[in-house]
């Protein structure tokens, strides 16, 4: 199989949307064992791509050549026969979660009418067994998936897709909730199933994977295409086809560091997250940004969550400006200026029915009451300025927030929480699914603001985080296991400290 | 994956435009054509008195819609609101006729114990965590059941001869008859009256005021409101008060508008209810509950019966053609607007 020709082609693929050209004019090769990347902003058209390569849209412009010869899917289904599959950007649309894993691998079969009403229930089983082995999926078959992480999901749900034997499997940000170490195992995968001649469609913002594991990069801009790379690549090279340049933040040290380094607007003493877990101490300046990175399950969130007052500490204090608060409702934090913008932000913070502007002054409508009346009138004022100051695109502030891109909905959930000057301001993962343009305005956007206040950012991947923290903290296991200043910062020796096995309080001796 | 499918809503067709407009204004005009079809089948139809017959057959369950509009923001349902209504047109008579008390208190009670359902709803299924339509649903029943023990099982009306064998002492006082057979200023019947200043209320609350956008969050996306810190449960609470406390009211003026306590008052008063609510998804194609639409549901259906009524249709097709109606206007305002979600 690995002859290297063209397993599928797309010639002159272009598709419009009323008076946007989503997609314009682009041409693309699929060789048999090849890693073909991706890459563009939020909005420039690589959805649009997957999704008429997919059979999504059926109503496109130019051709879809399989081995050479034309077809037109008009169906998701008509191309997945065809021997392409896909795997979405969300996982849990891709696995069945009440189901055990080895119903979930059996799917399709489960669901064929060929089934007999009483079937083979073994036959099956070895079948997902078999499965699972090509996989490398070292899970429990009979376990709930439900129970499973993430990552394990995943797996799930990319060997589901492969269950048809596709030529071609296309990947949708298929890290975006994965860890570190969880994403090596995907990546390691992939690279099996290259040896076995399947042909990859991968998209990320994550430049650093595409990096390691792409064989050829295509940058898509404003729908058409931007740029072709080939090994080796330089990940500059690649923002600047996607965005163009992007300044380097300013870090903390840059700024007025004197008057913040002896002053502490956050200070965590001995503060116990939950049973069992040793006590947390942390300190952040005034003007601080802070990264707090570790794997999922090292309690970032868990301590997120503390500090909102959604969860309660066993003991300890947290400290606000030297003022102790300890807040025991999420309206007790937000009334102490401790805000939040939480993970998955479709779950945990979008409200569908609403619009942009009834999106953003949610928290906060008190501020545009007259008389126990809100004023619409005054939402639009400071919900416009904050479009324009975040750089949202969108038609106007009374648009359905669904008509934005993944990266604009998340500035406005990132807004609605700027609206009102905070004292320590939280994100959790707040740029999953986000380009590097989008995650630039909002990182610029806080520090422009943050004055003399505090903020925590939380995300496993930790290029995210040097992209816009001051400091980075790494947790492991609940316990604090190393820190870095911007200055100083070595992804090396990060990645050490996320992923390795904790038995050490040796940091936390030293700091003391 | 929804941008796109909001990209495909941009596209701005012909067929796009008449769909959106379908959507938009199809139900009224349905309800117009309904009307000129009601009004050239029997010019009596379009007599003032029946007009106002058709709004005054409205008001009680249009007052109960009201109500259960705010469950049904905040995603959830109560179907007590009917059998609330009821024991409420009991207890008025109870108080007014057998304790021989004043109006006032009459009203005070059920009122109380409108909200105190409403309440115990809210306590089910926020606290106990049972399912919405299950808990109202059992409490629909033992409401039922309560309501009939005050009388052991008998109506209440003037002189009506108690357990003992006792002559009913009171009467319905002339103020709260008034609630339902006045007429204020000899020309605006008090009821619809009493139905449009609910509405008011219910608009204000719903649409201008900070509470209003927090109930339709909760409904939207619960968790998202709980995390900008809205007290979720105690505005689950709140919206099944507000409806036990409305339906209630709905009740007296039921119960002054028949002047009497009737065991068997409230009959399709749920079903009438929602389903004035649920039609007023489809007004104006908004897709979620609206107290404009509501009204307009109440009149819909009201009118649709005085019709068929004049039309000498038998009582069953009635109902028939009535959840048939219910169907369609559904089916209509969801089916034609899928991809909106």
């Amino acid at each position: 199989m690995k002859d290297g020709n063209a397993l599928f082609e797309v010639q002159n693929i272009g598709k419009s949307f009323g008076a946007t050209r989503a997609l314009d004019s682009v041409s693309v090769e699929f060789k048999a064992g090849e890693l073909l990347a991706v890459v563009g902003a939020n909005g420039a058209g690589k959805s649009t791509l997957i999704k008429i390569i997919c059979g999504y849209h059926a109503d496109y412009e130019g051709k879809i050549l399989v081995e050479g010869k034309e077809v037109h899917f008009h169906t998701p289904k008509a191309a997945y026969e065809n021997g392409i599959a896909t795997v979405h950007q969300i996982i849990n649309e891709g696995v069945v979660p009440s189901m055990t894993v080895f119903e979930n691998l059996t799917l399709a079969k489960l669901l064929s009418p060929e089934l007999p009403l009483f079937y083979d229930k073994d036959k099956l089983r070895d079948e997902a067994r078999q499965i699972a082995t090509t996989m490398g999926l070292e899970i429990d078959l009979e376990k709930t998936v439900s129970d499973l992480s993430q990552s394990e999901r995943q797996m799930i749900a990319i060997a589901r897709a492969l269950a048809n034997k596709p030529k071609l499997l296309i990947l949708d940000e298929p890290t975006s909730s994965l860890s570190e170490r969880e994403a090596g195992r995907l990546f390691a995968m992939l690279g099996r199933l290259k040896e076995m001649g399947v042909s990859i469609l991968y998209v990320s913002h994550r430049l650093h994977e595409i990096n390691q594991l792409a064989d050829r990069v295509i940058v898509i801009r404003d729908g058409k295409m931007a740029k072709t790379l080939h090994r080796p690549f330089l990940v500059k090279d690649m923002v600047t086809a996607m965005v163009g340049e992007i300044p380097k933040h300013s870090a903390l040290a840059e700024r007025d560091r004197e008057l913040k380094e002896t002053n502490l607007q956050l200070e965590l003493r001995e503060l116990v997250v939950a049973e069992g877990i040793p006590p947390l101490n942390l300190k952040i300046r005034k003007g601080e940004i802070l990264g707090l990175t570790g794997l999922i399950g090292a309690g970032k969130t868990e301590l997120a969550q503390v500090l909102f007052g959604i969860k309660q500490p066993v003991s300890g204090e947290i400290r606000l400006s030297g003022k102790v608060v300890n807040p025991r409702t999420i309206y007790e934090a937000v009334r102490a200026g401790i805000f939040y913008v939480p993970e998955d932000r479709a779950e945990n913070a979008v409200i569908p029915l609403f619009n942009i502007r009834q999106n953003m002054t949610l928290p906060f409508l008190g501020i545009f009451e007259k008389i126990g009346i809100v004023s619409t009138k005054a939402e639009k004022v400071k919900v416009k300025s904050m479009i324009k100051s975040m750089g949202i695109k969108c038609e106007g502030t009374e648009s359905e927030i669904s008509s934005l891109s993944g990266g604009n909905q998340q500035k406005v959930v990132v807004a609605r929480w700027l609206l009102e000057k905070y004292n320590l301001v939280i994100f959790d993962e707040p740029f999953q699914g986000v380009d590097i343009r989008s995650r630039h305005d909002i990182g610029e956007y806080v520090r422009e603001n943050i004055g003399d206040k505090a903020a925590i950012i939380i995300a496993t991947d930790i290029d995210e985080l040097i992209e816009i923290a001051d400091r980075i903290v790494v947790m492991n296991k609940g316990v604090i296991v190393g820190e870095q200043e911007y200055e100083k910062i070595n992804r090396d020796e990060l990645l050490h400290l996320v992923a390795q096995e904790t038995n050490e309080n040796t940091y936390k001796e030293s700091i003391k | 994956m929804s941008s796109y499918i909001d990209q495909d809503k941009m596209i701005q067709s012909k067929s796009e435009f008449f769909k959106r407009f379908a959507i938009r204004y199809g139900f009224l005009i349905v309800m117009a054509m309904l009307f000129a079809f009601f009004s050239w089948w029997n010019p009596v139809f379009l007599r003032p008195v029946n007009l106002f017959s058709i709004l005054l057959g409205a008001t009680i369950y249009a007052i109960l819609a009201l109500g259960v509009t705010f469950p049904l923001v905040i995603d959830g349902l109560d179907l007590s609101i009917g059998s609330v209504a009821a024991l409420s047109v009991m207890i008025s008579a109870y108080v007014m006729v057998v304790l021989d008390a004043s109006g006032v208190l009459a009203i005070l009670v059920c009122l109380a114990l409108g909200a105190g359902i409403g309440a115990i709803n809210g306590f089910l299924i926020v606290r106990v965590k049972i399912p919405d339509l299950l808990a109202t649903l059992g409490m629909m029943f033992l409401v039922q059941g309560v309501q009939l023990i005050p009388s052991g099982g008998r109506s209440i009306g003037r002189g009506a001869v108690l357990a003992g064998g006792v002559v009913a002492p009171g009467r319905f006082s002339d103020y709260f008859l008034f609630l339902g057979q006045g007429r204020i200023f000899g020309i605006v019947p008090t009821a619809v009256a009493i139905m449009i200043a609910v509405a008011i209320v219910v608009f204000v609350v719903l649409s201008l005021t900070r509470w209003g956008r927090v109930f339709y969050a909760i409904g939207s996306n619960a968790e998202a409101a709980r995390l900008v810190g809205a007290k979720v449960d105690t505005y689950r609470v709140m919206a099944y008060v507000i409806s036990g406390t409305v339906a209630a009211l709905g009740g007296i003026v039921l119960a002054a508008r028949v002047g009497r306590g009737d065991v068997s008052s409230g009959g399709t008063l749920l079903m009438d209810a929602i389903g004035s609510a649920l039609i007023g998804f489809a007004v104006l194609g908004v897709r979620r509950p609206n107290p404009f639409g509501t009204i307009v549901g109440a009149i819909f259906i009201s009118m649709l019966m005085n019709g068929l009524s004049m039309m000498n249709m038998p009582y069953y097709v009635q109902d028939f053609v009535k959840g048939s109606v219910l169907v369609a206007a559904l089916a209509f305002t969801f089916g034609l607007s899928k991809g909106r979600t």
